[in-house]
Formats: structure tokens, sequence, C-alpha cells
């Protein structure tokens, strides 16, 4: 048996769903304005999208950049921001080159990266690939910097060498913090996708997106915002199980409501 | 638990052995000044030597603050001293090692282990196969009173149960030297008697060298052979005790032995005595 606080929430995010629809349905309703199709209208051009064997190709192919972009992404991003947590000189020599690139919008850099590399896989990939790094390397980092001592101390005193300690007390450590980056740069992968896309058009979700835009379909373009909203739901979901269970050693043990009434 | 019966004959036993013990651990004039965040040196430790004898149980007592921890890192490897020397057996200390086994006072375990985990760590970084390493870590498990909660994660144990299993942690890859910062510090007085019980037997068997740190006097004379009385500001040696109370021994026939008596009155008096001078100067 469900308990009716379990019932609440899971029933809450489908509740909050069919709310979004339901206003937007009244709201395009009383604006009467072409380019703001009904919610049903918009629900109805998906199976169209999603039947269309050019479209799933475009939308695999936008998945397929995202998780090459997020997996090196991460694959290079968790060991430099470990090391730089636990290296003040590795960190002296990153951060200022990391300060630079952070507050610029990574997308802005593509057309320069498109002069140098072409509008395809290579340079979308790329601009992903930048978009992840920086929330998982600052994660990493932070989580590095905050592994207790005396937990390095007792692994050193066991005998690990430094790079040791780096994987098997730095890295598990860390870990609830580095996931946290991740799942920021999950979302991140996902703009930036759609982002290159409508920056280089020549395929993916985004150019099927800014196409239907620019031809009047608004159906269809509010259709794909739907398709892309759903994608990142669904990942995060997948991500979200796959981080809680990786860190169930270190969730709190009691929720704290944030009232008390 | 194992409690044997004390047997009569045992007391007439000396009490260390007749071979002229050798000296495990020697510091010499160490100190140490930290850089607070003022930009002012704070001397934590001043002056200190220190011979330990291989297999001696050895206690610091002192204030909160003068510098008892600093001095286990100092021996520990983990922190170099500002000036003198630490050796093990000969050696300089210059870094960590699996022949000097911490137990902290803030436990730092690995929150990602279990309890099993956790201890079994030490072993299987030294080479030691799972199965052998796991029996051992059970067995150690149950020494130390947590049968039962082997597939705990940290989070899920209270403030008595960490330092347990961080005792466990250590006495599980058999350091030579057992470093303890206030290991019974945060147990309740059942648990704590229990455990000092316990680890005298644990010493009593393999005659490990201890280094233990405690706020406790009856503690301290109670365990040692020795214990060390620091004072604070700056941390020095105020004096070294020899207790000589007969092994092994038991807690229920010292609490009437005159002597156990006098010692602890006379070492709170000596404490008494420097509060007044830190007083009046
Ligand atoms: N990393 C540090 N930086 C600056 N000062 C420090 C540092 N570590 C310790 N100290 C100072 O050195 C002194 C000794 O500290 P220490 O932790 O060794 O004391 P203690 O005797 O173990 O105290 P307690 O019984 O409370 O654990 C204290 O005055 C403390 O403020
Ligand atoms: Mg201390």
């Amino acid at each position: 048996m469900m308990s009716s606080a379990t019932l609440i929430r899971r029933a809450a995010p489908v509740l909050a769903c069919i709310g979004l629809l339901a206003v937007w349905q009244v709201a395009s309703l009383a604006l009467k304005n072409d380019s703001f199709p009904t919610a049903i209208d918009a629900i109805r051009a998906i199976p169209d999208i999603l039947g269309d064997k050019e479209s799933l190709i475009n939308i695999l192919a936008s998945l397929r950049r995202m998780a090459i972009g997020f997996g090196v992404a991460v694959l290079v991003s968790i060991p430099l921001g470990l090391l730089m947590g636990r290296s003040r000189s590795v960190a002296a020599f990153f951060n200022p080159l990391l300060m630079v690139i952070y507050p610029v919008p990574k997308a802005a850099l593509m057309p320069i990266i498109m002069l140098w590399l072409g509008v395809g896989d290579v340079t979308k990939t790329l601009v992903i690939f930048l978009g992840v790094s920086l929330p998982v390397i600052y994660h990493s980092f932070e989580g590095a910097k905050a592994v207790e001592e005396k937990m390095l101390w007792s692994g050193a005193a066991m005998g690990l060498s430094p790079a040791r300690r780096l994987v098997r007390i730095v890295l598990p450590a860390a870990l609830p913090e580095i996931l946290t980056g991740c799942r920021t740069g999950l979302v991140l992968a996902l703009i930036t996708m759609i982002t290159s896309e409508m920056i280089a058009r020549q395929s993916g979700a985004g150019n099927i997106l800014f196409n239907a835009l620019d031809m009047g379909q608004y159906d269809t373009v509010f259709a794909m915002i739907i398709i892309v909203g759903a994608m990142g739901i669904c990942l995060d979901a997948i991500f979200e199980r796959v981080r809680a269970r990786l860190v169930r050693w270190s969730e709190p043990q009691f929720d704290m409501p944030l009232s008390f009434s | 638990m194992t409690v044997v019966p004390a047997r009569s004959s045992e007391w007439v036993r000396p009490v260390r052995s007749q071979e002229p013990a050798s000296a495990i651990i020697e510091i010499d004039r160490v100190s140490q000044v930290f850089q607070t965040s003022a930009r002012k040196d704070h001397v934590a430790l001043s002056d200190i030597s220190l011979t330990i004898e291989e297999g001696a149980f050895v206690s610091i007592l002192g204030p909160s603050g003068c510098g008892k921890s600093t001095l286990l890192y100092i021996v520990g490897g983990f922190v170099s001293p500002t000036s003198g020397s630490a050796k093990i057996k000969g050696h300089a200390i210059t870094r960590p090692g699996p022949d000097r086994g911490p137990v902290f006072q803030e436990f730092a375990l690995f929150p990602w282990k279990t309890v099993l985990g956790n201890v079994m760590y030490g072993p299987r970084q030294q080479g030691v196969r799972a199965a052998e390493a796991e029996a051992q870590s059970l067995a150690l498990i149950e020494m130390v009173g947590l049968k039962g909660y082997e597939s705990f994660y940290p989070k899920e144990l209270s403030g008595g149960m960490k330092q347990r299993v961080a005792l466990a942690r250590t006495l599980a890859y058999h350091p030579e030297v057992l470093l303890m910062d206030e290991p019974f510090g945060a147990l309740d007085a059942h648990t704590r008697t229990r455990l000092q019980n316990d680890l005298l037997n644990i010493w009593e068997r393999d005659r490990k060298t201890v280094l233990f740190v405690t706020h406790s006097v009856d503690e301290a004379v109670f365990l040692s052979d020795k214990v060390v009385m620091m004072s604070k500001s700056p941390g020095r040696i105020r004096e070294v005790i020899d207790i000589d109370l007969p092994r092994p021994r038991r807690r229920n026939e010292l609490l009437l032995d005159p002597r156990y008596q006098k010692y602890i009155v006379d070492i709170e008096r000596m404490f008494d005595e420097s509060d007044e001078a830190g007083q009046a100067s």
C-alpha cells in the first residue's frame, strides 16, 4: 500500500504538467494569436514529428552529439577539478584560464569555432563540451577542497600514495558534489545543444524548431518545445536515479520541512 | 568480551619484562609554531623531548589546547615540526606509514563505506585477500561491540559507535604503534569501561606501543605505564610519571588499591597547582 504522502509526491509532477497545459490552453484561446497555438494543437503535432523518419534522425543526431559532448566533458572535468581542489599550484595554473571562459556564453564562441572547424558535428559537440565542463570542474573543485583532512591522513597511514588517495578517497568523498555539477552540466548540455543548432543550421532538433519558426509552422515549433522539454525532464529523472543510487550513503536521514506549523 | 578472573599469581608478575626495553619513538626538542590568521605566531608545542619504549603504554594528559593532538600528528608524520625531530626505530619521521596507526578525535571514517568496508579498508590496501580481511574485520567489529551493524553506513551510527569503528579500522591493519587521540572521550561510562578493558586485553596480548591522549586522569592511570603531564601556552611537558601498578589490571581491584588512588590524587593536585600558578601570573 502506498501512503497518502507518497501518493501526493508521485502525483505532484503529473498534476503540475496538466496544470501548465491547462493554463496554456486557456491563455491561447483568450489571446487568439496565430503564433500562439493551443496546447492541444501543439500536442497533436507531436506524432507527426516523431513519425517522420527525417525528423527522428535529426533528433537522434542531436542526442548523440549531446551524449558525446557531455561524456567527454565529464571525463576531462572531474579529474581536472579534483586535482585543482587538492593542489594549489594546479589551481593557480587553471583558475585564470577558466575565469576567462566562464562568463562567456558558450554559444557566442560558435561563430569563431565554426571558422576553424566548420559547421559540422565537431563544432557543435565542442560547444556542448565547453558548456558542460565549467560547472563540472567547479563542483569537483569545491568537493575536493572540502574533503576532510583527517580522512586523507587515515588513508596515508594505511599506505595509500597521493595518486591513490585522489582516486580512492577524494573522488568518492567528493562524489555528491561532483554529481551536483554533472546534473547542472546535463541541463546545460541540452541548452547548448539547441543553441548550437540554432546557430549552425544543418541538422538536429534545434534545426527542426527554427526552420518551422521561419516557415510560420507554429504548431510544430511548440511541439518541438514540448519534445525538448520532455527530453530534459526524462534525462534529469534518469540522472537523478543514478545519482541517488551512487550517493545513498550521504543523503540526509531526516527531511527538514520548510515550515514547522 | 573476555573477562578473565584475576589469579593471585598474576599480581606477583613483574610490571615490565626483564629484557632491556628499547626506544621505539624518540621525540627530540620538538617545537611547533602556528601562524594564526592574524599573522601572529602561536607556539603550540615548545621544546618537547620524550622517549617511548617499545611496547609501552604512554598517556598524554593535559588541558584542552596544550598541543596533545599536535604532538600525536607529529609522531604520525602528518605534520612536520617547526624545529626538532621525531624518530621511529632510529629513522626520522617524514611521512605517515602503516607502522603508526592513528585513531582521530574526529573519527574520520569513510562515509561511503559501510562499517565492514571501513574496517576492511586498511588490510585490503595492504594486499590481504578479501576473504581473510573480511573474517578478521568481522572479529574486530564484534570485539568493539558492533556485531549486527556491519552493513551500516557511518551516518547511521551514533558518535560512540563511530568512535568504535574508527578504533577497529586502525587495529585492522596491525600498526606497531597506536596513536589514539581521546578515543573514548565521546563514550558513555559503561562503554568506555568496556573498551578500556578490551584495549588493555589487546595490548597485553600483542604489546603494541600505545600513545594515548586523554583528558581523564583515572583513565590515564588505569591504562598506562607512563603518564606525560602537559601544561598549556606554550605546550610543554610538565612531568612524566611512571605508573607502577601490577598487570594485568582489573578495574574492580584497582579502584580499591590505595596506590592507584594515590596516583590520581597526586596528579590532580599537580594540575591544580599549575592552574593556580597560571592564574597568579
Ligand atoms: N592548524 C593550526 N593552525 C593554527 N593553530 C593551530 C592549528 N592546529 C592547532 N593549533 C593551535 O595549537 C594549539 C594546540 O592544539 P591541539 O589541537 O594540539 O590541542 P589539544 O591539546 O589536542 O586540545 P584538545 O584537548 O582540546 O583536543 C591550540 O592552541 C590550537 O589553537
Ligand atoms: Mg586534541
